[in-house]
């Protein structure tokens, strides 16, 4: 019973949505309008759920003095004081909100993404070792992109962008194509397993 | 002053050109009532012109407003705009050439009503498609129950997981698990909660810590639910430890950060990074490549591939990670799950190969089958 | 210099986050904990204006579209987790997210993953009025179909089978090669970004 609900909830409100692809009546889109905004609903209570698992973590950090109890005491404090400020003062372009937005997260999430430039090349300096045959492919095609985009590239050869080019429009694109379907066939099949119940990993433990 | 009078005096001069003819409107198959297709004899003069404007009106001799404007030398225009079902549409077009000029307006058209349709003709082929590969999955599912042994090739990432999780058990360092960015509906994020039940039985199993950091608070729940029943199922239930399977944030990079942090601070000696990953793909390995654990990446995020194989010791891609539950629990019914996508697969090489013949041949019989 | 309050506690966290490629630090560490303390109040007070008082609040109140009471009933069923007698319950809100979604999901796989893919590999007769495009266009199809086959998990890579997958993984590897080498330039223009708002914004010492 505690399986079988939620397996028929699954079966109905997918072939609904399955139906719903193939309807182009005004009333099958209204419907599915319908069916998003419920979707959008429902999943905002999920939210309590996480922020509820989020702060027991940090609360009991601090409560307990565990290591590190400064640190959570911060996200806390954090989360606490920028969801009032949002809620109470509004998150208009010139709000306090989005000044915190803009100066304390905007910038050290474009810094994390900048650590990417410092990743890459740790990165490309292990794949230099080129353990096999492969990674040498991989090594050389990449050295050959990077070239192939920047002046020198066309100094060295100028028929450099050309090759680059094809290799991006043909090799390149038949094997993510064919990356493609198998994902696509892989994530169909998978998807078709849930909605028939075959697939339950999502339903957890029996809790029966 | 001059100059406007001479600039007015060009504009209203009308255009000695023999407007479009022969102008049709219908409805638009196949759509929810919104849209009327219109379709012209181009004006001899076509040459000499800039392009067409399209008027419409609820009445065939008065009240016509401009509701679109094409370029020459095409004579099919769509009118989508703010059209509705049930109404009574009449359209004309006029020419226009580079200076504004403008011809006199078409004939206008017969009445046109728009209409909304129960089915899409247009995606029988996909609908067609969806039963064959039912049909092919479910065939094969059914195979299966009759006690048919089936074979999976060997996927090195899937067989490295046991070892992966001994290591961590030797070193007496936990396990950490990342289950990526997706949310529930997301079928990497499915895949990789299949894989995780597995590694958690056999950390379960070693009395092994696992640390599961999720982005998403039903996958949490859905998290904590399947390793709780892994170490019920080992008969650990004191084993689990709640507080390490937690919501970090629902960002991408806040996420990459803090389990960053994770890594550097609780030192797992097994990494495992399964489920969908965008950028932030290559901060993870490379921070756990710094803490010396070993790594086992798995996602159907193609662009983020190359950098889970030049950072992590193995990579299980695409499609594998879909075959991982079928691999780990050599389920019967799971594994015939996969060879009916392999059936499929044949299926498909089929058409390719069929289509390329016939298409070299000048037959786009398979291609238009395709078309979508 | 810049005398903005606000772009000295931007450069001072973009400092704290770069400190981390040196080693784990009190700096990154207070970083790292206020980031993601602001995301998540970022995303509860963004969740409030987008999603809560347009999508609830507005139309219960004003537009009397009581039928969003439906939704509700089942989302709070998330919140049963919290007792865990009743944990059970959370099931059905994600049997209806993961049914809905599967749904949705399942045709547009197929026509975008699949039917989209298929119908721009099969060789056409346009192709053979160019050499050149006749040879690309093999080079593309035999790429799919061994990279296809690579993918095959019901035989052993071994034999003619094996030989086709082994170009498979050459594909791939090609792809591999070309997409870590086209992403390299973007992402060394992010770092070039922050350093350009260290020096110039906040240090003033680039024009």
């Amino acid at each position: 019973m505690r399986k079988l609900v939620p397996l028929r909830i699954c079966l109905v409100c997918g072939i609904v949505m399955l139906i719903q692809f193939f309807i182009p009546h005004n009333y099958s889109q209204t419907f599915f309008q319908y069916a998003l905004d419920w979707l959008i609903v429902c999943g905002v209570f999920a939210v309590v759920i996480g922020l509820d698992s989020n702060f027991r973590l940090h609360l009991t950090r601090i409560i307990r003095r565990k290591k590190g109890w400064g640190y959570s005491l911060i996200t806390m404090v954090a989360v606490l004081s920028v969801a009032f400020i949002g809620i109470k003062f509004g998150i208009g372009a010139d709000s306090l909100f989005m000044k915190i937005y803009r100066n304390v997260e905007v910038p050290m999430d474009a810094t994390m993404f900048s650590l990417l430039g410092f990743f890459m090349a740790s990165a490309s300096f292990r794949a230099f070792k080129a353990k096999n045959k492969e990674a040498t492919v991989l090594l050389i095609i990449a050295v050959l992109m990077m070239l192939g985009r920047i002046p020198i590239g066309y100094f060295m050869w100028d028929k450099l962008p050309n090759l680059v080019e094809w290799i991006m429009m043909y090799p390149n694109m038949a094997a993510q194509r064919g990356i493609l379907l198998g994902v696509g066939l892989g994530a169909a099949a998978m998807q078709l397993k849930i909605l028939l119940g075959i697939e339950r990993g999502w339903l957890g433990g029996a809790g029966d | 002053m001059l100059l406007f009078y001479i600039l007015t005096q060009i504009s209203t001069t009308p255009l000695n050109i023999i407007p479009p003819s022969e102008l049709t409107a219908y409805d638009n198959p196949n759509d929810d009532g919104k849209k009327i297709n219109i379709e012209w004899t181009l004006s001899p003069d076509d040459s000499l012109l800039d392009g067409y404007e399209i008027w419409r009106s609820e009445i065939k001799d008065s009240g016509y407003y401009k509701i679109g404007y094409i370029g020459r030398q095409k004579a099919h225009y769509q009118d989508a705009m703010q059209v509705k079902e049930g109404v009574t549409y009449y359209y004309e077009i006029r020419c226009r050439d580079r200076n504004y000029n403008y011809s006199e307006f078409s004939v206008p058209s017969e009445p046109v009503v728009s209409s909304s349709q129960w089915y899409d003709k247009n995606k029988t082929n996909v609908l067609f498609g969806l039963f064959l590969f039912s049909f092919i999955i479910l065939g094969a599912i059914f195979q299966a129950k009759k006690g048919k042994t089936l074979f999976i090739r060997k996927i090195n990432g899937l067989d490295a997981l046991d070892e992966a999780v001994g290591r961590a058990t030797e070193m007496g360092r936990p396990v950490l698990y990342v289950p990526g960015l997706g949310g529930v509906g997301d079928i990497a994020t499915i895949a990789a909660i299949n894989i995780l039940s597995q590694v958690a039985k056999k950390t379960a199993e070693y009395n092994t810590p696992i640390l599961v950091p999720n982005c998403d608070p039903i996958v949490m729940s859905v998290v904590q639910e399947v390793v709780k029943e892994a170490y019920l199922e080992k008969g650990r239930p004191e084993g689990y430890n709640t507080e390490h399977i937690f919501y970090l944030v629902g960002s991408q990079f806040p996420y990459a950060a803090g389990v960053g942090g994770i890594m550097v601070r609780e030192k797992p000696a097994t990494n495992l990074f399964m489920g969908y990953f965008a950028a932030e793909a290559l901060i993870l390995a490379e921070t756990g490549n710094i803490s010396g654990a070993i790594q086992i990446a798995g996602t159907d995020a193609v662009s983020q591939l190359p950098f889970f194989i030049t950072a992590c010791d193995y990579t299980i891609m695409g499609e594998e990670l879909y075959a991982a539950s079928a691999y780990l629990s050599r389920n019967p019914t799971l594994v015939s799950g996969i060879k009916g996508q392999d059936y499929n697969k044949l299926v498909l090489l089929f058409f390719l190969i069929l289509g390329s013949i016939l298409g070299l041949m000048g037959n786009n019989f398979i291609v238009n089958l395709f078309h979508s | 210099m810049s005398h903005d309050i606000w772009v000295w506690v931007a450069a001072f966290l973009t400092l704290s986050i770069l400190s981390f490629l040196y080693k784990d630090n009190p700096f990154y560490k207070f970083a790292e904990y206020l980031l993601i303390g602001v995301a998540l109040g970022y995303g509860i007070a963004v969740t409030w204006h987008s999603t809560i008082i347009p999508k609830i609040v507005i139309p219960l109140k004003e537009g009397h579209q009581y039928h969003l009471i439906i939704p509700m009933c089942i989302g709070l069923l998330f919140w049963a987790r919290l007792f865990p007698k009743y944990a059970w319950l959370s099931r059905w809100p994600i049997a209806f997210q993961i049914g809905a979604g599967v749904g949705i999901g399942l045709p547009l796989i197929l026509q975008a993953d699949v039917f989209k893919q298929i119908q721009g590999t099969i060789l056409t007769s346009a192709i053979l009025n160019n050499p050149f495009n006749a040879f690309s266009a093999i080079v593309a199809f035999v790429g799919v179909v061994s990279t296809l086959i690579y993918f095959y998990f019901s035989l052993e890579h071994k034999g003619v089978v094996g030989g086709i997958a082994k170009i498979g993984i050459w594909y791939i590897m090609i792809a591999f090669g070309a997409i870590f080498g086209y992403t390299v330039m973007a992402r060394m223009s992010l770092l070039i970004g922050r350093f350009q708002f260290l020096l110039h914004d906040w240090l003033g010492l680039m024009r």
